[in-house]
């Protein structure tokens, strides 16, 4: 009872205080505004056409002009054919970025279901994220094409041995050619007739696969400025000691662990209200400025369980500031390291996947990696509860350590 | 006496190698106003800090009511109230939501939280202006609210921690008046300063601390009377000689001379008498006087005169 007393306290003082109620609430959805409509320009950019010179070894071959009709239809990528020696040169020169050689004996090797090989070459100058655009293209309509050459060359066989057999011995019933059809295409998709030579590392095609401008930056705006409460938190714990009202509080028949979780309950209350009021700000604002709204995915429980994950570490956090900070100011310097720094490697202005690998290993041994982890498999990705146990046991990690490592320093004088 | 409200026994407290408090025993009478003096830095404050729970001893025992604190801290902080001598409010809250939320935390709940946060207020004169932030009063009426947040749950031992530091005097006098009115009320009060005159006119008893050690307990009266008629000390310039002090000692007004680093220290039953003699004495032996210093009788002078300091060092 005294402890919800001390953070009713707390959450009117707070009340008061416009300036803390804007950070907290007003500048996230600020933030998720502005790098959500960045994000979709982006994306918008990526679907320009991109001009790559090809070199085509095979020139009048049925499955290299199949080939080259695919890539140009309507997928973002315009060829223009090239001599092989204009092409390599036009690279080494820079007038072009990247170029795709189609080998001579392509059409008779796809033909015959022999492995062939597409290659695709880059410049020192190539964008990545045109190579990437480029690569997922010409691999995805090398697919199709081994997979339809496939398919189409097994029926074909099938049909031949059927027509020259009499009626009453043809083995190939329709069932039998649904089972051969099924093989074929299941050989397809494992072994490709045409590989692409060029690879990406695996992280950018998987967050291309997943990227969704809005559901990324709400929740990482809104991990990142939970963890704005620990400062507010910690903040009071300083304020109560300087201005004489801890001393009171100590001197009344109100046990330290009471008073201890009524400083952390509105830090508690506080982060839930701020991802409630953001995601469900950002579901109304984002369409109304022509953005797509974040999705909540298929788990509601895995929502909340990783919101109360998330507030847990955010509180464990204040009082583990508060009690290791010396002066006010090492508190604001701390909060700041938190906030900005810890959001940033965290991947809560930019998605993990684009940090690159250092970055991205840094952000590991912090709780924010892991909870826009969880969001992001939660609501980009579709996935439930089961998929986001570790994420969960390492926020919870995160929230065991904070609080033990507070509490042990925690100095009520 | 009667009986004690609360008991302090051999009180001791270390910081490190720090000795902040080194062995005080104090007894509160039942409706007592007691003083508690002494220059900053002397263990006032973790005197008081120990009474009320707040730190806990290195060694000692302390009971209120009966009870010990160190196994019924709850129940005895109940009983007790105290005032810092910061002003500990919440600058943004109005007056009665700083004293609605102290009532709460001592357990006050429903009307009788609100009827007792009424009759603070209008205790401390500040019902029109109660639903202003705080931090729009002036700063007596800080004050005022700073003492009311203490009484709300009626306390057995009231602590008041230096209340009038950086109060003007109109203020001074308002809390006066409300010390002595809960006094009559029946309230024991614990009183903190390095005021004299306010020891001199709030409290019956008074006990005076220097450098962790309790080094006189009486009455304001009992402690001047102590002074005799006043002390004299007098600075003597080096080759005096040693039969100063027996002859200063053997003037009928004086009761007794001490000499110790160039300093002539004589304590008067009547000053005047005492001085005029001391002075003659000076003159007939042909010595040098550097300075001279009387100190009155009073509590400053009590404190000087058992210290060698002055209380506001």
């Amino acid at each position: 009872m005294n402890a919800l007393s001390v953070a009713f306290k707390d959450i009117l003082i707070l009340l008061r205080d416009r300036g803390q109620i804007i950070m907290l609430f007003l500048v996230p959805m600020i933030f998720i505004l502005a790098f959500s409509a960045a994000f979709s320009l982006g994306e918008e950019m990526e679907e320009q056409v991109i001009v790559v010179p090809v070199v085509n070894l095979d020139p009048g071959g049925e499955m290299s002009t199949l080939l080259l009709e695919n890539l140009n239809r309507d997928r973002g990528i315009q060829t223009e054919d090239y001599g092989q020696a204009e092409a390599e040169a036009a690279l080494n020169d820079q007038t072009a970025s990247m170029l795709i050689i189609i080998p001579a004996n392509f059409t008779a090797d796809v033909k015959a279901g022999s492995q062939t090989e597409l290659r695709l070459m880059y410049g020192p100058e190539a964008s990545d994220s045109e190579v990437e655009a480029v690569r997922l293209v010409v691999e995805g309509v090398a697919a199709d094409l081994s997979l339809e050459t496939q398919l189409v060359e097994g029926l074909s066989r099938m049909g031949a041995m059927m027509s020259d057999a009499p009626p009453e011995v043809q083995v190939f019933t329709a069932e039998r050619i649904r089972i051969q059809a099924e093989g074929q295409f299941e050989r397809g998709k494992t072994a490709p007739l045409v590989s692409l030579t060029s690879k990406w590392p695996d992280q950018i095609t998987q967050g291309r696969a997943d990227f969704s401008a809005s559901s990324l930056s709400v929740a990482g705006f809104a991990v990142m400025f939970a963890f704005l409460a620990a400062q507010i938190t910690a903040s009071s714990i300083f304020d109560e000691k300087k201005e004489g009202t801890f001393r009171r509080l100590l001197a009344a028949p109100l046990g330290k662990p009471q008073l201890l979780i009524g400083k952390m309950l509105p830090n508690f209350v506080i982060a839930i209200m701020q991802m409630v009021i953001l995601v469900a700000a950002s579901i109304l604002l984002l369409p109304l400025m022509g953005q797509e709204a974040p999705s909540l995915g298929n788990s509601p429980l895995g929502l909340v369980l990783v919101t109360i994950l998330v507030a847990l570490c955010s509180t464990s956090l204040g009082i583990l500031l508060a009690a290791i900070a010396r002066t006010e100011s090492q508190v604001g310097g701390m909060s700041t390291l938190f906030l900005w720094v810890a959001g940033l490697v965290g991947g809560a202005f930019i998605p993990a996947f684009v940090l690159g690998d250092f970055l991205n290993t840094i952000g590991k041994v912090v709780p924010h990696y892991w909870a826009i982890q969880a969001y992001t498999d939660l609501m980009v990705r579709g996935q439930g509860v089961a998929d986001i146990l570790p994420e969960l046991g390492i926020l919870a990690g995160f929230a065991a350590v904070f609080f033990v490592i507070g509490l042990l320093r925690f100095r009520f004088d | 006496m009667s009986e004690p409200i609360l008991v302090a026994q051999d009180l001791k407290k270390s910081f490190g190698d720090l000795e902040a408090v080194k062995g005080i025993s104090l007894q509160i009478a039942r409706g007592e106003v007691f003083g508690l003096l002494g220059p900053n830095g002397a263990g006032k404050t973790t005197t008081i800090s120990m009474l009320t729970g707040l730190l806990e001893p290195t060694g000692g025992q302390i009971t209120v009511d009966g009870l010990e604190l160190e196994s019924h801290t709850n129940e005895v902080k109940a009983k007790m109230g105290l005032v810092p001598q910061e002003l500990a409010l919440y600058l943004t809250l109005s007056a009665r939501q700083n004293l609605m939320f102290f009532g709460r935390i001592y357990g006050l709940k429903g009307k009788e939280l609100r009827q007792r946060v009424d009759e603070v207020l209008e205790m401390i004169g500040l019902s029109e202006r109660a639903n202003d932030p705080v931090k729009e009063y002036s700063g007596g009426m800080k004050r005022r609210v700073n003492i009311g947040a203490g009484l709300l749950h009626k306390p057995e031992v009231l602590f008041l921690d230096e209340p009038t530091v950086g109060v003007d005097p109109q203020s001074r006098n308002a809390i006066f008046e409300s010390v002595e009115a809960l006094n009559r009320a029946g309230m024991s009060v614990i009183y903190t300063t390095h005021y004299m005159e306010e020891a001199q006119r709030l409290c019956h008893r008074v006990a005076i601390v220097d450098e962790g050690t309790l080094i006189a307990l009486d009455t304001p009266t009992a402690l001047i009377r102590s002074l005799g008629g006043g002390v004299v000390i007098i600075g003597i310039a080096e080759g005096a000689p040693e039969e100063l002090t027996d002859r200063i000692a053997q003037v009928p007004a004086v009761r007794s001379a001490i000499r110790s680093d160039g300093e002539l220290k004589i304590e008067t039953q009547r000053l005047q008498e005492g001085l005029m003699g001391a002075l003659d004495i000076t003159n007939q032996l042909d010595v040098r006087i550097t300075s001279l210093e009387i100190l009155e009788p009073n509590l400053e002078s009590v404190f000087l005169n058992l210290t060698g300091k002055k209380l506001r060092q």
